[in-house]
């Protein structure tokens, strides 16, 4: 490629950031796709691959004893030192990186040359996976209250938002546009969410363009129709993420915010979330105190406080406890809307989902969540993520924010989510590796053709499924159904450490309660192999279990002849099979060791 | 209105209103006789009726009317109305829902509301106003109020000097422990007859007889090491165990002759041996420079001598690197303040710096490394260690119980572990008795060194959850038995303090000659005494991968070993289903034979700057899979240290996680470990005892007591999901056990400073209409 100043560069150091004492020589190569170090040790190979497209800064040092170095800094969050040994080499890897990991156009992208060998029409099953007209009738929807509108089929009303949206059933063709030309970029107030228990709903939208004085009609109308769709109750709430101070700056500017006095029965609220520029610089305040090579207790919990990060996380699960309330608990229908509606709107709409509806804390739930509240509804990846070479003030970690919310109350709610930490992290990966088309673009009408060409991550998360499940779930628990009721007290919210400080060798923590589940299973698979070799043990149990749920594991072996008053849960099952299987006196050492 | 239990958002327009007053007349009908549990030589010293304990901080509305009674063991309160017992609790046998023992009490406050009047209570201490309220701030981190607002005043006032007096007892043998055990020797005594097991069926070992050192002497290997009864009678030193293990080449004679350099006559003291055959020994320090030099060489000889490879000797002085009691006392004293004391809206401003300004986790983070240091020399380097410290009575114990907890997996067991604690603070000399300040005489002397050492095993225990026998409950109630006067480990400064009072007591109480001690005054470590079997089973850790634990593989035993997949660093977050599908997309970690075989690296040896021996043996091992029956070494970053929850916020309502919390994940493994216990049972059952066995428990019998999890398998008939109770906190409750400083209303100032949800303009002239 035109780009690589210079393919191989030999005698290369890969700096140990932890103990930088410690350093791995071996050779550099720069590819079209990946920096590729390869470590010169006999024997093995050992080497490490970075995706250009994850590369987030460069910089170069001066010079030291072990040569010129380069740091690499990922948007994964990985960094990586290099010592180069020629400043001319270091030089041309430096610029060659830069313009590799900064491309001008979408072609350039990854998921572009991305090719597994996949044919075209498994590809294109692969974008069948995800349907979101499942999740609105899953939801109940079109029903009396609430119908899909045609108004934006072609982007005309709305160039950022979807073409299938759903309003109230009162909203007239007319009210929707007239409504849409009153608010920010024409995204007028639309269905989010729909609590078919107690028709409660969540919408969204941008700011209204009130100024200091102006009204629209239609777009009170729209309201009322919201209000209207809603029949246990006689107000909603309007939502206004943004920090008051904000709010009336954007009067000025011909935008703003509802005046209470202006639409019918709404209570008005602002909930004082930062903008994405606060966001970024507290990110990058945070990661600085991660990079920090021998912090001190104090280096630690000063600098992570006075990044504030932590308390911006706090103040967009806040909110979403706010519209979980008034959803859930006082059948309140809600509006939710920051300025454009893309990015504190986006978290805001999709943690509340995730505290109202179960549905949303499965595998299958937080990917279609994702679809719905972040791409269908115009969350600018592209911007934010910085996929192409652009404007640097347009680069936020907004859903960095909310991927982060749901690992928060992960660790408060450890049996509430089919997924686990691994599963984030590999979203969080790939919103910014460009490897699949999915987050490739700023809004659907962008994305029309790339969905022809690129493949889609929801697929493939969904085929290896099993790498991401929580041990720990259980879906017919108490704990599992109905809200999440999260502490938000600041004790409560802890460092990532799993994703920001996910590639610090000996800074993990070894084990957890689910890794210990997940190595049981996978050896009683080992064991279950083995014993498949050993033909000639061939046990007769008089166990029979519920038919409906275990033939696959009992009834080969079963007699029917005898009920046990105990009913093994599925994940027991598992081990159970092997020990029965082997026909074992196990000690209960023995179980405890093989269950963990 | 508010169905959320944790604090919604905040300030809401709601702060400004006065909480709702609830009909106090109400409350106030005929009452019930209320009698106050009494334990065995318990005596009632004053009440008073018509008194309301406050439940929670924001309003009065669940607040309990009852009596208030000071006796010579307790601060109780009986409720009129006693609402259901809290199902999340432990039933405590020796103290009640709302009991608090007086050795528990760490501040008594009285206030006069109107007259705007607050003192803190002493022994025998004059108060001239009434109190209209009484504020008890407990060593185990509760606050507990109750007012007086319907009460005699005279009577409140005789119950509050009452509590302060009997708080501080004058005198050791005041202790309740000491009426208590007596009673209870000869009460039971008729049951113990037929019965009698030795040491009264207590399996942790006190260390107070060679026996003891000698199967430690054995079990770690140390064959150069002996029991020495020089000490018996405590003829050189006071606080030193009768029978101490000392280098086998050391003669009693010698050690005589050493003891009297040292403060307090305290001669190096074995601790433990590696494999190897490097010792860990802890000393005094000689403050005489001259005599220093040869007494500490001569000892080093001795102990190089009983090295098998005669290595050398590292002396490490835990004084000059380590923060000192006072220093751990002003970092647990702030991070106190920070969590329990200050109103919830202060401590939440600036709630890391808070933590960090305590200092607290830092000390915590300094005695786990240093005692990863010493780990370094035994097990990386192979030479004997000697802890060294002015007194040896302190900072030592922390360390030395450390570095075994880290490198012997024994005491990462259940009874191991309260053997640790037995050999390395109650038998080592370490001053309960001031360190807890039981009887209030000198601030000065207490400092909370066992609580330090209790959350550095947490830490350990948060890493790796495997490794131990017992649980977080375990160590949180452990702390809290620290503050019962009834047992004989946390009395004590010395061994000799022990033997003498337990004499004493023995002779006072016609107990028989000849008994023994941990019958007729027993350690804590018989948990019987406080809990039912049942209970106990909270302390059991449904993970823990015990030793010897074996598998059967197709009728072969075999040591189960889990080596073949790692869930190391390497490993996280990429597993290789995924690395596959990925195609190095997103692969950035090292990998062996990988696509691009054809690139053939130059070697080179380059290498200028090499780590230290120590940064090695650590990187090594955190580069191999974890052996939970091997060593393990805690990591030390600061984000892997975490605030002990629930031992420092279970009484903290913003805290609490409503059926959250990592007791949610510790339900459903007991679930599944009882789950298959249960099935081997029936198991055995179908296949029939064998020739010569017993027989087997019935299915129904395998659900009694004798159950090991706390939380039972689910059945079909009885669907089991976790019950509601299951909070954060659990086992413990914030109901009624923090009533902190009343903030009405939200300052002005937070409004002024940003508040994080400003109510419109609108809303706010609506509302106040």
């Amino acid at each position: 490629m035109e780009f690589i100043r210079l393919p191989k560069v030999e005698n290369v150091k890969l700096l140990d950031r932890v103990s930088p004492r410690r350093s791995r020589v071996g050779t550099l190569y720069l590819t079209a796709t990946h920096t590729i170090f390869v470590e010169n040790e006999a024997g093995v190979r050992n080497e490490t691959w970075v995706l250009h497209s994850l590369v987030c800064s460069l910089e170069k040092q001066a010079a030291t004893s072990s040569g010129y170095p380069l740091l690499i800094h990922c948007k994964n969050f990985q960094v990586l030192h290099f010592a180069i040994p020629r400043e001319q080499e270091c030089q041309d890897v430096h610029l060659s990186l830069q313009r590799l990991s900064q491309p001008e156009s979408y072609e350039e992208l990854y998921c572009f040359s991305y090719k597994p060998n996949v044919d075209d029409e498994e590809r294109q099953n692969e974008w069948d996976f995800m349907n979101l007209k499942a999740d609105y009738s899953r939801m109940g929807l079109p029903n009396a209250h609430w119908k899909l509108s045609p108004a934006n089929r072609n982007y005309k009303v709305s160039d950022t938002y979807p073409a299938d949206l759903f309003v109230p059933e009162s909203a007239t063709p007319p009210v929707i546009v007239g409504s849409s030309k009153f608010r920010s970029r024409g995204r007028f107030p639309t269905l989010s969410y729909y609590s078919k228990e107690n028709h409660a709903a969540i919408c969204r939208s941008s700011q209204p363009l009130s100024g200091f004085s102006a009204r629209c009609l239609e777009d009170e109308q729209m309201l009322e129709a919201i209000l209207r769709s809603n029949p246990c109750s006689d107000f909603m709430y309007v939502v206004d993420t943004r920090p008051k101070l904000n709010a009336i700056a954007n009067r000025a500017a011909g935008k703003g915010y509802e005046n209470e006095d202006n639409y019918s029965n709404i209570k008005f609220q602002f909930i004082g979330i930062e903008n994405i520029h606060v966001m970024r610089n507290s990110q990058q305040k945070m990661l600085e105190v991660c990079e920090l090579r021998s912090p001190s207790m104090s280096d630690f919990l000063e600098g992570l406080e006075s990044s504030g990060w932590l308390k911006h996380i706090k103040a967009v699960l806040d909110a979403g406890i706010f519209i979980t309330k008034a959803v859930a608990e006082e059948g309140v229908s809600v509006l939710v809307h920051c300025s454009d509606g893309w990015d504190r709107t986006a978290q805001v709409c999709s943690v509340a989902c995730v505290l109202l509806d179960p549905y949303y804390r499965t595998l299958q739930g937080l990917m279609v969540l994702i679809e719905k509240d972040w791409i269908s509804f115009g969350h600018k990846f592209s911007h934010r993520c910085n996929h192409l070479v652009g404007d640097p003030k347009e680069v936020s970690p907004v859903i960095d924010q909310f991927l982060e919310c749901v690992w928060q109350l992960m660790e408060q709610f450890p049996c509430a989510f089919e997924f686990n930490e691994r599963f984030l992290i590999t979203i969080h990966s790939h919103i910014y590796s460009c490897q699949y088309g999915n987050f490739i673009g700023n809004n659907q009408r962008e994305r029309i053709q790339v969905h022809q060409r690129t493949h889609s991550l929801w697929s493939y998360l969904w085929t290896n499924r099993t790498d991401y499940i929580n041990p720990l779930y259980r879906p017919d628990h108490s704990q599992t159904q109905g809200l999440l009721r999260p502490s938000t007290a600041p004790y409560c919210f802890k460092f990532w450490r799993g994703l920001y400080n996910r590639f610090d060798q000996g800074i993990h923590p070894r084990q957890s309660v689910e890794d210990y589940l997940r190595t049981i299973q996978e050896e009683t698979q080992q064991l279950e192999e083995q014993l498949a070799s050993h033909k000639q043990v061939n046990f007769k149990l008089p166990l029979i279990m519920d038919p409906d749920s275990d033939e696959a594991v009992y009834s080969a072996r079963g007699s029917n002849d005898q009920t046990l008053p105990f009913q093994p849960s599925s994940s027991a099952r598992i081990n159970l099979h092997f020990f029965f299987a082997c026909g074992v006196f196990a000690t209960h050492t023995l179980v405890s060791k093989c269950l963990l | 209105m508010s169905m959320f239990s944790v604090k919604p958002m905040k300030p809401t327009f709601k702060c400004y209103l006065p909480p709702v007053q609830t009909d106090v007349k109400k409350a106030i009908e005929p009452i019930k006789k209320l009698e106050p549990k009494l334990l065995l030589g318990e005596i009632v010293v004053n009440e008073v009726n018509f008194v309301r304990k406050c439940i929670s901080t924001d309003s009065s509305q669940d607040d309990l009317w009852g009596k208030l009674i000071c006796t010579n063991f307790k601060v109780s309160f009986i409720p009129q109305d006693a609402p259901a017992k809290q199902r999340s609790q432990l039933s405590h046998f020796l103290l009640g829902e709302h009991d608090i023992p007086l050795t528990c009490l760490d501040q008594v406050v009285t206030v006069n509301d109107t007259k705007g009047k607050r003192k803190v209570l002493g022994s025998n201490q004059k108060l001239k106003f009434n109190p209209t309220e009484l504020i008890l701030y407990c060593k185990d981190l509760r606050i507990i109020r109750f007012c007086f607002g319907e009460a005699g005043p005279e009577s409140a006032k005789k119950v509050c000097l009452a509590i302060a007096h009997y708080s501080h007892p004058a005198d050791l043998h005041l202790l309740f422990g000491f009426e208590y055990q007596g009673r209870r020797y000869h009460e039971y005594k008729a049951k113990r007859v037929n019965g009698s097991t030795p040491r009264g069926g207590l399996q942790t070992p006190i260390f107070d007889r060679p026996s003891d050192w000698d199967r430690e002497i054995k079990r770690t290997g140390a064959s150069e090491w002996r029991v020495c009864s020089v000490n018996e009678g405590y003829a050189i030193s006071p606080s030193l165990p009768e029978y101490i293990v000392v280098p086998a080449s050391l003669a009693d004679q010698d050690l005589k002759q050493y003891s009297s350099f040292f403060p307090d006559n305290r001669i190096p003291l074995w601790c433990w041996n590696h494999p190897s055959g490097s010792a860990l020994i802890r000393m005094a320090s000689i403050t005489d420079p001259l005599h220093q030099r040869k007494i500490d060489q001569r000892v080093f000889t001795a102990i190089t001598k009983s090295h098998p490879h005669r290595s050398e000797v590292i002396r490490l002085d835990l004084d000059k690197c380590l923060p000192n009691i006072q220093d751990i006392q002003s970092a647990f004293f702030k991070i106190r303040q920070i969590c329990v004391m200050d109103p919830f809206e202060e401590s939440e401003e600036r709630w890391l710096s808070s933590i960090e300004n305590s200092r607290w986790l830092e000390y915590v983070r300094a005695f786990l490394k240093h005692s990863a240091e010493v780990v370094y020399h035994l097990d990386g380097k192979n030479t004997s260690v000697v802890l060294a410290e002015e007194e040896d009575r302190d900072l030592n114990c922390i360390v030395s119980s450390l570095v075994q907890l880290m490198l012997d997996p024994h005491y990462r067991s259940l009874i191991g572990f309260q053997s640790l604690v037995q050999k390395e603070w109650v038998m080592a000399g370490h001053r309960f008795l001031d360190r807890c300040n039981h009887l209030k005489k000198s601030d000065k002397e207490e400092s909370p060194l066992f609580t330090l050492f209790l959350d550095c095993v947490w830490q350990m225990m948060n890493q790796y959850p495997a490794a131990f026998e017992f649980t977080e409950a375990y160590l949180t109630v452990l702390t809290d038995s620290m503050w019962i006067p009834l047992f004989s480990t946390f009395l004590f400064n010395s061994p000799k303090q022990r033997n003498q009072h337990l004499a004493d007591f023995a002779k006072n109480k016609a107990i028989p000659q000849g008994e023994e001690q941990s019958v007729y005054f027993p350690p804590v470590w018989d948990w019987s005494q406080q809990f039912s079997f049942k209970d106990q089973t909270l302390f059991n850790n449904p993970m823990y991968v015990g030793k010897g634990a074996a598998c059967v593989q197709n009728g072969e035993v075999k040591t189960f070993r889990r080596t073949k997949k790692t869930y190391s660093s390497t490993l996280r977050g990429a597993p290789a289903s995924m690395r596959n599908g990925l195609k190095s997309g997103e692969e950035t970690l090292p990998r062996r034979g990988s696509l691009v075989s054809e690139l053939k690296p130059d070697f080179s040896p380059v290498k200028d700057v090499v780590e230290s021996p120590s940064e090695r043996f650590f990187r090594d091992w955190f580069s191999r899979p974890i052996d939970q029956q091997g060593l393990l070494i805690p990591l030390l970053t600061p984000s892997h240290m975490a605030l002990w929850k629930l031992f420092f916020l279970r009484w903290v309502p913003e805290a609490c996680i409503p059926k959250g919390g990592s007791i949610t994940a510790y339900h459903k493994l007991c679930q599944l470990v009882d789950e298959i216990e249960i099935l081997q049972i029936q198991l055995r059952q179908y296949k029939g005892p064998s020739p010569g066995s017993t027989p087997l428990p019935s299915p129904s019998e395998s659900r009694s007591d004798q159950r090991r999890m706390y939380f039972k398998a689910s059945f079909p008939d009885d669907p089991s999901t976790p019950p509601d109770f299951l909070t954060s906190s659990f086992p413990f409750t914030p109901v009624g056990n923090l009533c902190r400083r009343n903030v009405h209303g939200t300052p002005i100032s937070k409004f002024l400073n940003g508040a994080k949800i400003w109510l419109s303009t609108e809303t706010l002239a609506n509302d106040t209409v």
